[in-house]
Parts: structure tokens; C-alpha cells; sequence
């Protein structure tokens, strides 16, 4: 058996470096992820920062925290799902010859085994170089992180010995899950199917696919409907998770959906070329699917997370704009309120200090605190400037020890517990909002003695009849720009959607890069592999008429295809993922909003054209090399 | 007891049972509307040690006949007897045991697996089996058939005629009781299907081996000790003993 393993290997070496680099490299992302969520989990705050300064450097720690745990989650899954694709894919390449094997006398357990000890092997090979390809995509990770400022300058990852063994476990326990699902199937594989051209059994969506699909979808649709009533905190997390979710349950049911959607090329493929791409996609569904598969997964997460932060940024924006009554914002490091209102045409300066205060809880009988960020306002001034309707309370009592709180489950009357520069003190709630997208969550009287954490925010009123240009052009005379910007209402909404835009970038980024990189590894990887067992294919074409470069076109044609099928499955699931957001905005803003990134799309799809379109030339180029006569009679 | 064991056993006992038997045997493809009924209501046997030739049009269900016959197709309806026992509904360990011991295979096309050398295509069933083949086991089929110089060369660096012979060695080489043939000699040339013939002659009347054959060439079938004649999945004539001539004159009257 280890001998008939290692001859097919040298025979197949493609399909098997391809099994091995996916291996390596999923398991170098994991790793590399994992490691730099636990330094960043156990980075201490340094001491003798004053209390503002910790807030920031643990908000900011808190925000990495939760990026790095999403990407941690993503890389697992897609490492999970391009491995076991692949490794499914391995298998049925060799359907043929496992039937044959089944034909001489092997049973059922010796093809599973066959199959098994490969994986195990493969597995132990790829996650051993994966353990070493982890520190170099460590270092890219932290340096591309830092770069984004979702990381502190300085930052380092760790190395952790035990990795290694943690590495080396996950990478070999992904290959042989992922070769368990298919080795149940090629074990089934009839001994006939050895004597027919078309390898295996001709049900592509057995009982167990269409079980995976159908849970998978019910799954994804009831975290599709749960977005909207989960809140703006949440619902990005959750966006993410229903692509996640959605993702597996299109590639469980890609067989039976890429008939249908192969059609779509078939309208563009003209002629005799297209047409025959068009069958062979049909009759090799398989392929296509494995070909698809890292496709539709770079679309899906692409598009939707790109798509759902969009929405949420279009949504803060028109949040934020609509929910000022000002005409002129200043922003300062410095109290200035009374110098603003002595400016000519100013009628009301309502300050807004962002400031964090320590949020108690009830644990196990213990106190136990967390940071929580608030805004300190003065009440008459903020409900002059800011279009507000209480659920219940009003913010003219918000005096003293109380609070004013935004879409969440305190209701007026209720105390909570904080801590504010280090004394506990209760406040209690005077009026309910509902939640908003931008925050805040909290809104603090001023002179409680909070911590501030940002600049000072002036939203300022002009007087009926002062023109508002006018008016700032005063402050400016009055030398208030010098220690700080002032800007109109629109100016400072558009400033801060761009800020907020540039952030959501940043973080899809971190969150997307490295494995969105791995997917397209896998797209390459996946049309080698294919194309490697094509030559003979290949070459029967060319002794019925076709010329070399005829081939060559058609196997574009097919990659073309695929990637439009990709964009099509892919697009499908980050539209429902994006409308669910959309739907959570509505509930929220109460219009509908949506930001679909057609730049973003239009780039992702070319590129994918161009590295799936490249590799399958080049390997077409490389499968026709010799001449036909002498493949067409070989045996595959 | 395994297959192999109650297969001998029943060998002993009753030497004149028949190696194979299809009792009212019919199969279809595919379901329903499109349903192809590639065999209708079957009877036949191979008696133990004998050799026997299916001819017929094409499409007329002769390749059916036969994976009906080896167990690798399940029949539809009707029963597949092999030394007695009835297969038709084997698990598939147990058509398994049957394909590593009393049966053996040889098609068309040749079916070695393309990462192995000749001598190792051959030891496979033997490897499968949970043997370690002797040298002298593997070589001497291979001598068998003429082909003990090629041993290391791969089947893509042999001819179609060698490849062919490679797959009766790898058939020979765990002794089976019976052996099916589609269309062996097919891509062969008039001498290499010759030297072929004569090999699964001596098969049959040294070791006592039964062959079922099937052949579109009346002189392959004349070598055969009997000749069926299947269309459209019945059994229509047979001959005993056929002379190349008497079997080419019942084709060409099935023909018209
Ligand atoms: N897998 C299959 N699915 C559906 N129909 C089949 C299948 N295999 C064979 N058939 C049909 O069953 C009938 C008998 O086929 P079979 O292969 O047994 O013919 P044959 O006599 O061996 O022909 P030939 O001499 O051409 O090899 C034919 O009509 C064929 O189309
Ligand atoms: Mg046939």
C-alpha cells in the first residue's frame, strides 16, 4: 500500500504539492493568527499612563482583540474549507484508479486506508512546512496590522513552542477530516466505474451533501433574520458568520447549482469553442466545483464584508447628519465654550467631551468592572443641537449622578454601578434612546468629573438671520482656529464618514488580507491540479481538428466561466448577507441604506480573471507540450 | 467460513456443479421511462472447466452479461449462482472475496494501473489479498505470457498487445476458478490474439479453470468450447464445439 502511495505520488505530484501547499499555507495563517491573538490578549498596559491613556491603549487593545479574533475564526474556516475541497478534489481525480484497485480484489476498508494513511502523510508534510511558513506570515500579519493602526507601533508576536504541536495536530487533523468525507465516497466507488471514460457515480448530491446544505442554509438564513435585531455592535460579527455559514452551504449545493449557472456563459461563449467549454463544464462538474469553490468564498467575503461595513458607514453618516440640528462644529483640545458663545451670531454652544467610565456588573457575587465610553454634554445645550426623542425619561433631569442611556436594556429609574476617576458612583438613568450606529451608548451630565478620552466637540447653533460662514469666519477672527478646526455641520459629518470609512477599510483589510491572499493560492492551485489530469483530454480534442491555441481558448473560455460562476454564487451569498445588514440599518435609521462596492467588485473579478485565466493558459500551454498522438492513448 | 473456503469446499463436492449459473437473469439500466432493458430473463451455465464464447451485435447486452455474471454488476432481476452460492445479494465484502479468489478479469481495454510497473500491476491482487507475492509467483506469470523481460517497464511503455498481456498475467496470478474476458484479443494483431488464445487455452484445460469470453472475432470464438449468441439481451443460439466457419455462417444469419 505505501508503495502504490509513493508511485502515485510521483505520478500525480501535482495534485499532491497542491494538497501540501494548501495544507501549509492554511496552516501557517492559523497559526501565524493564533499567535498574535494570545500577544496581544497577554500584552500588558504599561504602567504610569494616566487613566485616560490606559482607557485608550486597552480600547485599542480591545478593538485588536476582537479583530484578531475574527480573523483568527475566518482563517480557520477558509484553511478548513480550501483544505477538505482540495483533498476532496484529490480523490475524485482518482476515481478511476480506485475503482481499479476495487476490480483486482481491494475492499472497501483497504481504499479507505489507502486514502487515509495519503492524508495523514500529506498532512504531517504540509502542516511541518507550515510551522515554518507561520513565522514569516506572522511577521507580515503584525508589520500589514501596525501599518493599518489596528496594532500599536512596536508591537511584536510572540513565538510559542507549543504552537508547533498545536500546528501539527489542527494541519493533519483538517487533511484527514477533510479526505474522511470523500474516502467514504470513493469507497462506494463501483469496480465498473473503472471500465467507464467517466470516473465514479454520476449522483453528484448524495444524501450527506444535501443534508450539509440544507442545515448550513437553514442556519445562514436564521442568522440572515437575527442581524437586524442583534444591534450595530453585533451585526458585523454576525454579517460575518452568516458568510461563513452561507459560504459552506453554497459549496455543499455548488453541484447542483453550476449546471444552471454555467448557462450564464453560455450565453456569451458564441461559437464552437464556447460551446464545447460550456459542455465540458457540464460533464465535469466536479471540477468545476472544486475550481469554483475558493472563488465563490473570496467573492462571498469580499463583497459582503465590504459591502456591510459600507452600509454601515453610509448609514452612520446619515445617522450622524440627520441627527444634528447645528450649523458649525468646532472641534479643541480645549474648554472654550465660553469664548464661543461670545463670538457675534453664535445663539447655543452645546459641548460634547467623549469620556470612558468604568461600567459595574454583578459576577458571582463580585463587582466586577469594564470600560465603557460615553459622551459628557450639558443637557439644554445637547437637546438644542441634536435632534433627540426619548423613548421614555427626559434629558433635562440628567443632573448630578445620572445618566442618559442609548439602546440598551436599562429603562429610567435603573441604577448603574460605575466607577468614575476610581470612586464608585451610581447614576441613575433619566431618559431611554433608542440605538444609534456611530454611539454613543451613554450620555453623561458634564462637571461628573469623567475622564475625557478625546478632543472636545463644540456643535454650535448660529442665530436666526447670522449666516453660518459668516459666523464661522468670526471664530476664526477671534483666534479660536488656532486651537482648534472649525467647520460647517456638513463639513464635519463628511470628515468624520471618511475618518470612519478609512477605519472600516483598515479593519476589513487586517481582517481579509491574508486569507483572501490564501483563496487565490488555492484558485491557482486548484486549476493546476485539474488541468494536470486533462492532457489527455487535451490531446483527443486536438486529434479531432482543434489547434493548439483552439485548446488554449477554450480552456480560457472555461476559467472565464468559472470565475463568472464564482462572482454569481459568491455575489449571491454577500447579497443576502448585505441585505440582512441593510435591514438591520433600516430598523435602526429607519431608511434604507445601502452601499454595494462596485469598484471593489469590479476589481475583485478582474483580478480573479486574470490569475485564473493566467494559470489555466500557462497549464494548458504546459498539458499540450507533447504531441497528441502519444497522450490520446494513455490511460489517466 | 470465507467465500473462498465454501467455494472450494463446494468444488470438491460436486465437480460437475456448474462454476457459474444465471437463473431468469434480466437487467436494466438506468430508471423508469428511460429505462434500457440490457438483459431479458437469462438462463445459463458455465460448466466447471470449460470454455465458452458470447458473440452477438453490438448493444445487444454482452458486456452486461458478464459484470451480471462476475458480480460486478447487481442483476435486476433473477439469480447469479457461483459454486453454488448465490450472489445476488452479496454484501460487498463478500464480492470482494470472490474478486480476490475463485474470479478474474481481463477487459478491453487494459485497465493496469498507470504508476505501477508491470511486475508490480501484476502482484497487486496478491498485495490486496494480504499475500507477499514471491518473486517467482509474479514472474512466472508474467513468463506466462511472454512478457518476463518487461517486468519494470510501466504501461505507458508498453505496447497495446503487452498491456494486454500484462492484465492476463495480473488475471492468472491468484489462480481463479473462473475468468471473464470482454473482447481480450480486440486490440490485439492476428498473432499476438493467437498467442493469447492459446494461453487461456492451456488456463482451461491444465488447471481445470473456467473462461467466459466475450468476442466479435469468429475465429477467437472458434477456439472456445461452446459459442452463445445474445441479441437485444436474449439468449437467441448456441453452438457446441464451433468450427471459425459455423460460427461466421450463424452470424451472418442472425444478420439478415
Ligand atoms: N451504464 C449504462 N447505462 C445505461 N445503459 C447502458 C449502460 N451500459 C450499457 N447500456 C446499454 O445496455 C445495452 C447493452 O450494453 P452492453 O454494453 O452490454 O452491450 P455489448 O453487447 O457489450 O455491446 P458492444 O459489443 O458494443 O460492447 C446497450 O443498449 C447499452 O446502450
Ligand atoms: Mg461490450
Amino acid at each position: 500500500m505505501l508503495r502504490l502511495s509513493w508511485s502515485t505520488f510521483r505520478d500525480r505530484w501535482q495534485v499532491f504539492i497542491g494538497a501540501i501547499v494548501t495544507v501549509a499555507l492554511g496552516v501557517a495563517l492559523v497559526q501565524s493568527s493564533l499567535l498574535t491573538l494570545i500577544s496581544a490578549a497577554t500584552a500588558r498596559v504599561p504602567a504610569g499612563l494616566s487613566s485616560a491613556e490606559a482607557h485608550r491603549v486597552r480600547d485599542g487593545r480591545d478593538g485588536a482583540l476582537a479583530l484578531l479574533g475574527n480573523t483568527l475564526g475566518l482563517a480557520t474556516f477558509v484553511a478548513v474549507f480550501i483544505v477538505s475541497s482540495t483533498f476532496a478534489f484529490t480523490v475524485v481525480q482518482r476515481y478511476r484508479e480506485l475503482a481499479l484497485l476495487r476490480l483486482v480484489g481491494a475492499s472497501r476498508r483497504q481504499v479507505r486506508r489507502l486514502l487515509f494513511g495519503e492524508a495523514l502523510l500529506l498532512g504531517l508534510v504540509g502542516s511541518g512546512l507550515g510551522v515554518l511558513a507561520g513565522l514569516p506570515v506572522m511577521r507580515l500579519q503584525v508589520w500589514l496590522l501596525i501599518r493599518l493602526d489596528l496594532l500599536p507601533d512596536g508591537f511584536t508576536s510572540a513565538w510559542r513552542t507549543w504552537v508547533i504541536g498545536a500546528s501539527v495536530g489542527a494541519g493533519v487533523l483538517i487533511a484527514v477530516c477533510g479526505v474522511a468525507a470523500a474516502s467514504g465516497r470513493a469507497a462506494r466507488v463501483r469496480p465498473l466505474a473503472a471500465l467507464r471514460e467517466a470516473g465514479g457515480d454520476a449522483r453528484l448530491m448524495t444524501v450527506s451533501r444535501w443534508l450539509l446544505g440544507v442545515v448550513f442554509l437553514g442556519g445562514g438564513i436564521a442568522l440572515l433574520v437575527i442581524v437586524p435585531h442583534v444591534g450595530p455592535d453585533a451585526a458585523i460579527a454576525m454579517a460575518l458568520c452568516s458568510c461563513i455559514v452561507l459560504v459552506v452551504a453554497v459549496a455543499a449545493f455548488t453541484p447542483l447549482l453550476l449546471p444552471a449557472a454555467s448557462l450564464l456563459p453560455r450565453l456569451f461563449a458564441v461559437g464552437p469553442l464556447g460551446r464545447l467549454a460550456h459542455a465540458n463544464l457540464r460533464a465535469d462538474t466536479r471540477r468545476g466545483a472544486a475550481t469554483a469553490a475558493p472563488i465563490i468564498v473570496l467573492f462571498t467575503f469580499v463583497i459582503g464584508m465590504a459591502g456591510s461595513l459600507g452600509t454601515l458607514g453610509a448609514a452612520a453618516r446619515h445617522e450622524t447628519a440627520s441627527g444634528l440640528r447645528a450649523d458649525l462644529v468646532v472641534t479643541a483640545n480645549q474648554e472654550m465654550t465660553a469664548r464661543l458663545a461670545a463670538v457675534d451670531g453664535v445663539a447655543v454652544v452645546s459641548e460634547e467631551t467623549p469620556v470612558a467610565f468604568d461600567l459595574g456588573s454583578v459576577e458571582d457575587g463580585k463587582m466586577t468592572y469594564e470600560s465603557s465610553d460615553g459622551l459628557s454634554v450639558s443637557p439644554a445645550e445637547y437637546g438644542r443641537t441634536h435632534r433627540l426623542a426619548p423613548r421614555s425619561g427626559d434629558l433635562a433631569d440628567l443632573h448630578g449622578d445620572t445618566v442618559a442611556v442609548l439602546g440598551s436594556h436599562w429603562d429610567v429609574g435603573d441604577v448603574l454601578r460605575t466607577r468614575i476617576a476610581g470612586t464608585p458612583r451610581d447614576l441613575r438613568v433619566v431618559a431611554r434612546y433608542p440605538a444609534t450606529i456611530s454611539g454613543p451608548q451613554f450620555l453623561l451630565p458634564a462637571g461628573l468629573g469623567v475622564e475625557r478620552t478625546d478632543s472636545r466637540r463644540y456643535t454650535i447653533q448660529v442665530a436666526s438671520g447670522a449666516f453660518a460662514a459668516a459666523v464661522a469666519d468670526r471664530l476664526r477672527d477671534a483666534g479660536l482656529g488656532r486651537d482648534g478646526t472649525v467647520d460647517t455641520a456638513a463639513g464635519w459629518v463628511r470628515h468624520e464618514a471618511s475618518d470612519r470609512q478609512r477605519v472600516n477599510t483598515n479593519v476589513m483589510v487586517g481582517l481579509l488580507a491574508l486569507a483572501m491572499v490564501y483563496t487565490v493560492v488555492a484558485m491557482v492551485n486548484a486549476v493546476v491540479v485539474a488541468a494536470s489530469s486533462r492532457g489527455r483530454e487535451f490531446a483527443t480534442a486536438r486529434l479531432s481538428g482543434l489547434t493548439r491555441t483552439q485548446v488554449i481558448r477554450m480552456a480560457l473560455w472555461e476559467s472565464t466561466a468559472l470565475v463568472a460562476v464564482g462572482l454569481f454564487l459568491g455575489g449571491l451569498t454577500a447579497s443576502a448577507t448585505i441585505l440582512s445588514l441593510v435591514g438591520a440599518v433600516q430598523r435602526i435609521v429607519g431608511v434604507t441604506i445601502v452601499s454595494v462596492p462596485w469598484t471593489l467588485i469590479g476589481a475583485v473579478a478582474l483580478g480573479s480573471l486574470a490569475v485564473v485565466g493566467m494559470t489555466s493558459v500557462l497549464t494548458a500551454l504546459a498539458a499540450t507540450r507533447t504531441p497528441p498522438v502519444r497522450l490520446a492513448g494513455t490511460r489517466e | 467460513m470465507s467465500t473462498r473456503e465454501r467455494f472450494q469446499q463446494t468444488m470438491g463436492d460436486v465437480r460437475t456443479a456448474p462454476a457459474v449459473e444465471l437463473r431468469g437473469v434480466s437487467h436494466l439500466y438506468g430508471r423508469r421511462e428511460t429505462a434500457v432493458r440490457a438483459l431479458d430473463n437469462v438462463d445459463v451455465q458455465f460448466a466447471t472447466g470449460s470454455w465458452t464464447a458470447v458473440m452477438g451485435p453490438s448493444g445487444s447486452g454482452k458486456s452486461t452479461l458478464l459484470h451480471c455474471a462476475a458480480g460486478l454488476e447487481r442483476v435486476t432481476e433473477g439469480q447469479v449462482i457461483i459454486a453454488g452460492q448465490d450472489i445476488s445479494a452479496a454484501s460487498d465484502a463478500e464480492l470482494t472475496e470472490l474478486r480476490r479468489g475463485p474470479v478474474g478479469f481481463v477487459f478491453q481495454s487494459f485497465n493496469l494501473i498507470a504508476s505501477l510497473t508491470a511486475a508490480q500491476n501484476v502482484a497487486m491482487p496478491l498485495r490486496l489479498a494480504g499475500r507477499r507475492p514471491g518473486r517467482q509467483e509474479v514472474h512466472g506469470a508474467l513468463a506466462a505470457v511472454g512478457l518476463a523481460d518487461r517486468a519494470r517497464h510501466r504501461p505507458r511503455e508498453l505496447s497495446g498487445g503487452q498491456q494486454q498481456r500484462v492484465a492476463v498475467a495480473r488475471a492468472m496470478v491468484t489462480r481463479p476458478a473462473v475468468l471473464f474476458a470482454d473482447e481480450p484479443t480486440g486490440a490485439l494483431d492476428t498473432r499476438a490474439a493467437r498467442s493469447l488464445l492459446d494461453l487461456l487455452r492451456s488456463m482451461v484445460d491444465h488447471n481445470g479453470q473456467t473462461i467466459v469470453m466475450v468476442t466479435h472475432d469468429p475465429a477467437a470464438a472458434a477456439t472456445a468450447d461452446r459459442v452463445l449468441f445474445l441479441r437485444d439481451g436474449r439468449l437467441v443460439d448456441r453452438l457446441e464445439r464451433p468450427s471459425a466457419r459455423a460460427v461466421a455462417d450463424l452470424l451472418a444469419s442472425w444478420d439478415a
